[in-house]
């Protein structure tokens, strides 16, 4: 049906995530009839995550000790630098912005773009909405395809916590989302306009997955839940303390709401101790009396894997 | 540390990326991404505040790669030989799954050009018109070039034989 009307062009913007919206609907439906195209679509989609599989391990490598230095450099010379309160940080435009917020809606973003339109710093900013496209875009696509799903498991938590909060430069983990049958079984870290977002995955027992993308919008105003309908792909947003939060899966709307507020009151209850939970597991393994017979070499060494807190990406207000 | 410090140091370990995945060679990676930041640093002044950051870098690193090419094609007896050796860029653990390798393989066999526009597409996900800016060639080449880098790539894969590309679910 209509096949003649999408060219090749929208079939790879389709893949990219760069057709726009009004078209999507229309690109679908054609790729739901015409299987060719379909495998085209996902062969592309195929290639993209085999690219991220063999060169995504360079992110996690260190930079050469050059490159870190002229990094720095760069930071220091490039206008932007907010280390030097740029002028939206300053305490009056922020007041004026909320205010303006308020009275103009702004649609759930969190500086509408309309309120402050000529600073092309403002211009940059991305939206909520934007951030939740990209939500629902990395959902499609990495839930596309079982192998590629997640860079970093879940088997060590707080390893994958750490790592995705120095990426994101801000405290970010996984909730516990286990009282609405969903296991956490890893994430990735995600280059987007506004840094690095990071994104959680999660598996319910039906094998259906359930994404948490998580960023640090450069102001952050609470804002209202907002929903959007991506094809088949549901996603649900709001803004929570100094970070984003965009929740995406296949399923209804009334299904991820739960999903969203179980996020949400974990969240809210913060991270969970991770040593506790590692000590048990020990005990559970360990019969008792050997611990009891030893209690000087547990106090003297630590359980392996424990780490020693990190400071170095505390939460900062910009 | 401060918001934009960290878009700054995403951008660069996207630089590193695509250098490492352009040249597959870690070394000749880091350089041309040394040099591009060097170059970034002396120019800074030419960066407007608020105008895409990312497209700006990645233009900056073309340029320079462009220029090695060409100094490199000028001197033709200085070709490392002796790299091809430092050429795996993943473990080799990681190599050894069948459509991770062809894929390495179908790629170095892309000309240059589409391999660039694949890349920027597909790896570092950035948008049509910055690739395009970012290479100085016009939208409807970069759309030509992915095409055909996709296409490729496609019909190279599926020579292999590796049906277990196809989605899962």
């Amino acid at each position: 049906m209509n096949a003649h009307c999408v060219t090749d062009d929208e079939l790879h913007a389709y893949v990219d995530g760069q057709l726009a919206p009004e078209r999507r609907l229309f690109v679908e439906r054609w790729l739901a009839d015409d299987p060719d195209a379909a495998r085209r679509a996902e062969d592309y989609r195929a290639q993209a995550a085999l690219l991220h599989e063999l060169f995504d391990p360079v992110l996690r490598e260190p930079a050469s000790g050059p490159v870190e230095e002229l990094t720095g450099k760069l930071r220091g010379r490039m206008p932007g630098n907010d280390n030097a309160a740029p002028w939206h940080a300053r305490h009056w435009v922020r007041m004026a912005a909320a205010v303006m917020l308020i009275v103009g809606g702004a649609g759930g973003g969190w500086l509408g773009r309309g309120a402050v339109d000529q600073s092309p710093v403002v211009q940059q900013r991305q939206t909520l909405q934007t951030f939740a496209e990209e939500a629902t875009q990395a959902h499609r696509f990495y839930t596309s395809d079982e192998r590629f799903q997640v860079e970093l498991g879940a088997d060590n938590q707080d390893e994958l916590n750490s790592w995705l909060s120095k990426r994101v430069g801000r405290d970010v983990f996984g909730p516990d989302l286990g009282k609405v049958g969903l296991r956490l079984i890893g994430g990735r870290s995600l280059p987007t306009e506004l840094g690095a977002g990071a994104q959680y995955m999660y598996v319910n027992e039906a094998n259906k997955r359930v994404t948490l993308f998580v960023g640090a919008p450069r102001s952050g105003n609470p804002a209202k839940f907002g929903f959007s309908q991506n094809g088949d792909v549901a996603t649900i947003y709001w803004v929570e303390g100094p970070l984003a939060y965009a929740l995406a899966g296949r399923m209804s709307k009334e299904d991820l709401l739960r999903v969203a507020e179980a996020v949400y009151n974990d969240v809210k209850a913060g991270p969970r101790p991770p040593e506790p939970q590692q000590q048990n597991q020990q005990n559970q393994q360990n019969p008792q009396p050997q611990q009891d017979q030893q209690p000087q070499q547990q106090q003297d060494q630590p359980p392996a894997g424990v780490q020693p807190i990190s400071d170095t990406h505390k939460p900062k207000d910009s | 540390m401060s918001t934009f410090g960290v878009e700054l140091e995403v951008h660069i370990a996207s630089l590193r990326r695509y250098a490492r995945a352009l040249l597959r060679n870690r070394s000749d990676a880091e350089d041309l991404v040394q040099e591009a930041l060097t170059r970034a640093v002396a120019r800074a002044d030419t960066f407007k505040a608020g105008t895409n950051l990312r497209a700006w870098l990645f233009t900056i690193l073309h340029n320079v790669h462009v220029n090695q090419v060409r100094s490199k094609a000028s001197r033709p007896d200085e070709v490392d030989v002796d790299s091809v050796e430092s050429k795996l860029v993943t473990p080799a653990r990681q190599e050894e799954r069948v459509e991770l390798r062809e894929m390495m393989r179908a790629l170095d066999d892309l000309p240059e050009e589409q391999r660039k526009v694949l890349l920027l597409v597909a790896l570092e996900g950035l948008k049509y018109e910055e690739v395009a800016e970012t290479l100085g060639v016009p939208i409807g080449t970069v759309m030509s070039r992915l095409s055909r880098a996709r296409e490729a790539v496609r019909a190279k894969l599926a020579n292999e034989g590796s049906v277990a590309l196809r989605r899962v679910k």
